[in-house]
């Protein structure tokens, strides 16, 4: 071939991109037979030729690419003075076009030989490797011819591991790993140098298919381990291999260890996100998860777009399925794994579940609902590693906050832990990954990004002791809470509302699966309860300075009682042995607000309280032996005073006596004659607009108004329109609170327990 | 004459919150500044920027409520000039009127100050540390709202918060390594 032609040719071919390897590198191609002389006055020349069918801008630097590869893959040329500059030259160029928009496959498969080839010096193939980044995809006949290259041994030790770095960096964009996987035996003989040892347990981790794990290499792996001791990355291996071939590793591995690998990615990283934004057009919105058999296969993208979350590719999923025959041996390598892709419906996961291999890309896991299921079944400690590994991973690098680099890509991000989320109330728990990332990050977090994706992670931590977990996320979280304005607030209470609910229905659940006393996991009820009850306790502290911080606003109490509602329910809604009262500071505020709503809400939780504390009085008695779950009678005492305030106020009015006591002198210093009336139903600053508009419906003439007219039988026609106004808590409450006779009073409980 | 800044040296003017910003930064400190000034505040505000402590004696200006120090992680310099001008600020403005601001933690590898160093700064003086990449807008602008809130209570504007009272919230336990997880 004519030098001049083969430009065109490739030429042709970067306008097509196609994948195949119709540009060979020849051995011969860098033999300089061709007269020096003639094709480096054309690689010279070759902005002047006329290969101009396309006037498109960027000819320009396409021909300087061209004479670079060229130049390339001639090899150094001896004679030549100036050889330094124009190595300079060509390097720069090839680097520049990399790192603006990637090489071709035919690029990257000529430079990748030339690197591993060792014709040039250890540092110019080092800095080809490092700008061996890809525009679309890599070939696997150019990783496959790279890695014979190893075996000639031309190239420097540490051309080797920067090798392998780049290869598991550049993994996903990979085309097919079929021929990758077959080197597996060289790639394992590798391990016995030290040196690459590390980047070629990753390379493996990501490669590894059930097959791949026989005895001999499993033998060798221990005795590695043997010689040079526990080493992280040999125990992710031998993790995954024992997840393949459980009976084969009798040798126990540590379980808390979750993350192996360090993340040698770290030179290409910047690149690689720009590789992804180029794949992958318009951002997708997040899709729903897909639940029945009625729904078409879950991602319909085409290869080039690269997301966050990897695309559901399974690992023997072939091409050869489109093939009419196979042929024996085909057949009979089949390990009967059942093609990720055509899992479409639930009752074929359940006809399945005993084949199916999970997918390299375990991210790939998170947008499709049966696998999740799968592998929540499945419980298999290396799967959920492999998992939380990339999950770990890819938070870490793709978090706008924490890495500013990043901030441009805002909207993926938060697409990305919507996604997370979604995946989390499905299986309904949390992930471990999340919850070290919270950790992580909550610092640096201000507060406003993302921040309601960031709050509903924090509600899905999973339960453990409180004291652990209240110096890493809580007292940052106390930090941004008393700096920040009120819908912060009260965002954050919600989603502490949605903790302590997802903690309770874990609590209970566990319960019925494990005797009372003593159980074999971490906790005992007594703890757990105990981890419950200091959790309202925090967010009882919080409420009350926030409402002082906002000066009693009515919209955060909305939401403090919101959680209230909540905790009162405890014993009876979960079958949870814990009543606790909310604080004062939220008490007295609520019942002295100026909305009704709020004081409605206020007599629903009071009368909720009385039910679970009554409730709970009735069980111990009926069981007739203290449970070590003693309610104390503090807390009858302390509902019993709220309850005693709460009638006075509204109902007997005779507010400043027993409940909330101030000294009459105080009083008198007031100046406010009429005081005693002045916290009931009809003169409560609340509920005065409903007792005149009480007033005005049976007289809509009157000018003028006495609320003070609504006694005796006008006060159970007043209460019976309150109730009808819609204020049903204020209902529930004066039925079982208040004692109807001729001297109305409180009905405390009585807390004196007698066995 | 020493001029050291004394919290309650002057008498306030009347609905007037004043902040003062110390740090190397010029521009950073500027863009905040704008930031604070365009939030919606009930008080007036007053900001103040200074390089380094301490202040010209010889400026006429109103009583300071709350001292913000910049920290850049990125520049060993910024921290000196920070640890000079702390000589400056009397022991009673470290009652919940002094804070510490870091801007710079979100670029690790430009970090030449570790995160640690400054957490033990804060510690040492008893005083609040926020993160901030005060380069970023969206998260300055949050910044300069919770400036702004911290600023009304040190200035006496929420009825029943103090100074004190917000330091003593703000104050979190030394919690475990993160290494560890």
């Amino acid at each position: 071939m004519s030098p001049q032609k083969r430009v065109k040719n490739v030429k042709a071919q970067n306008r097509t991109s196609q994948g195949s390897n119709s540009f060979q590198t020849t051995l011969s191609a860098w033999k300089v037979k061709q007269g020096p002389s003639n094709s480096k006055n054309i690689s010279k020349h070759g902005q002047n030729n006329p290969v101009g069918d396309y006037e498109h801008a960027d000819d320009q630097a396409e021909d300087a690419l061209q004479m670079a590869v060229e130049y390339f893959e001639k090899g150094p040329v001896k004679t030549s003075q100036n050889k330094d500059k124009t190595l300079e030259k060509h390097l720069k160029t090839v680097e520049n076009v990399a790192w603006k928009n990637g090489l071709a496959s035919e690029e990257i498969d000529v430079l990748l030989n030339i690197a591993l080839s060792g014709k040039f010096g250890n540092a110019v193939n080092t800095r080809i490797l490092k700008c061996m980044i890809p525009a679309t995809v890599i070939s696997q006949d150019s990783v496959v011819k790279a890695v014979s290259w190893l075996c000639v041994d031309k190239c420097s030790g540490s051309t080797k591991v920067l090798f392998y770095r780049w290869l598991v960096a550049m993994f996903d964009f990979i085309d097919r790993k079929e021929q990758i996987n077959l080197l597996y035996g060289f790639f394992f003989a590798s391990l016995q140098d030290d040196a690459l040892c590390p980047y070629v347990c990753h390379l493996l981790y990501l490669l590894t298919k059930k097959e791949n794990v026989k005895p001999f290499r499993v033998r060798k792996l221990l005795d590695l381990q043997a010689k040079m001791g526990m080493q992280p990355h040999l125990q992710a291996l031998l993790s995954l291999y024992k997840f393949f071939a459980p009976a084969l590793i009798s040798v126990s591995l540590p379980v808390r260890k979750k993350i192996y690998f360090k993340n040698s990615e770290n030179l290409w990283k910047m690149a690689l996100l720009a590789v992804k934004q180029r794949n992958r057009g318009p951002s997708p919105e997040p899709l729903k998860l897909m639940l029945g058999p009625a729904n078409v296969r879950p991602l319909k993208r085409k290869w080039n777009s690269l997301s966050i979350i990897p695309v559901l590719n399974s690992s023997s999923y072939t091409k050869e399925c489109g093939k009419k025959e196979m042929s024996l041996s085909d057949c009979l390598n089949r390990n009967g794994s059942f093609p990720l892709e055509q899992l479409k419906s639930f009752p074929q996961l359940l006809q399945n579940i005993h084949c199916l291999e999970l997918p390299s890309q375990m991210g790939s896991v998170l947008n499709n609902s049966l696998l999740l299921h799968y592998i929540n079944c499945v419980r298999d400690e290396p799967v959920l590693l492999r998992f939380y590994y990339w999950l770990s991973q890819t938070l870490q690098e793709e978090c706008i906050w924490y890495k500013v680099n990043n901030y441009e890509h805002g909207k993926e991000f938060t697409n990305f832990l919507d996604t997370i989320i979604r995946a989390e109330c499905f299986l309904q728990e949390g992930f471990y990954s999340c919850e070290a990332f919270l950790y992580k990050s909550l610092p640096l977090w201000d507060g406003l990004c993302c921040r309601s994706q960031f709050l509903q992670l924090v509600s899905w931590i999973p339960f453990s002791s409180f004291s652990e977990v209240k110096p890493l996320l809580f007292d940052h979280l106390a930090q941004l809470f008393f700096t920040s304005t009120i819908y912060f607030k009260c965002s954050v209470l919600q989603s502490l509302k949605e903790l302590l609910q997802n903690w309770l229905l874990w609590l209970s659940m566990d319960i019925h699966m494990k005797p009372v006393t003593n159980s074999p996991l971490e906790t005992t009820l007594g703890g757990s309860m105990n981890s419950v009850s200091k959790l309202i306790h925090y967010v009882g502290w919080l409420s009350t300075t926030a409402m002082r911080l906002e000066s009693n606003s009515t919209f955060l109490l909305h939401f403090i009682l919101d959680f209230y509602e909540k905790v009162c329910d405890i014993y009876i809604n979960y079958n949870l042995p814990l009543v606790v009262l909310f604080p004062p500071g939220i008490f007295y505020s609520a019942l002295l607000s100026l909305d009704t709503s709020i004081l409605n809400q206020l007599c629903f939780i009071m009368h909720r309280y009385r039910k679970n504390l009554t409730a709970a009085k009735k069980n111990e008695l009926v069981q007739k032996t203290k449970s070590e779950f003693n309610f104390s009678s503090k807390t009858y005492q302390e509902f019993n005073h709220y309850l005693t305030s709460m009638v006075g106020c509204l109902w007997t009015s005779k507010p400043f006596g027993k409940g909330i006591y101030i000294d009459p002198e105080i009083l008198e210093k007031t100046g406010v004659t009429e005081y005693k009336n002045s916290l009931n139903v009809i003169h409560h600053p609340s509920f005065l607009s409903y007792a005149v508009s009480f007033l005005l419906q049976e007289s809509p003439e009157e000018r003028t108004v006495n609320v003070s007219s609504i006694q005796g039988k006008k006060w159970s026609w007043y209460l019976d329109y309150l109730f009808s106004q819609g204020l049903q808590g204020l209902k529930l409450f004066i039925r079982s609170s208040v004692h109807h006779s001729s001297v109305p009073r409180a009905e405390g409980i009585n807390y004196n327990n007698q066995y | 004459m020493m001029s050291v800044l004394r919290p309650l040296d002057k008498l306030p003017s009347l609905n007037t919150a004043t902040i003062l910003l110390v740090g190397t930064e010029d521009a950073l400190l500027q863009q905040l500044a704008d930031s604070m000034l365009k939030e919606d505040c009930a008080s007036e505000l007053k900001v103040h920027l200074a390089k380094s402590l301490p202040l010209p004696s010889s400026v006429n200006r109103p009583r300071i409520d709350l001292i913000v120090f910049v920290v850049n992680l990125h520049s060993k310099y910024s921290l000196q000039n920070t640890e000079e001008s702390l000589r400056h600020v009397d022991a009673s403005f470290f009652l919940g009127k002094v804070c510490f601001l870091a801007t710079g933690a979100g670029q690790e590898s430009h970090c030449s100050i570790h995160r640690h160093t400054v957490v033990k700064l804060a510690h040492t003086y008893q005083s609040p540390l926020l993160y901030c990449d005060l380069e970023v807008e969206g998260f300055r602008a949050t910044m300069a709202q919770r400036l702004v809130r911290v600023l009304q209570i040190c200035a006496g504007h929420v009825p029943g918060v103090s100074a004190l009272n917000l330091l003593s919230l703000l104050r979190s336990s030394e919690g475990p390594s993160l290494e560890d997880l």
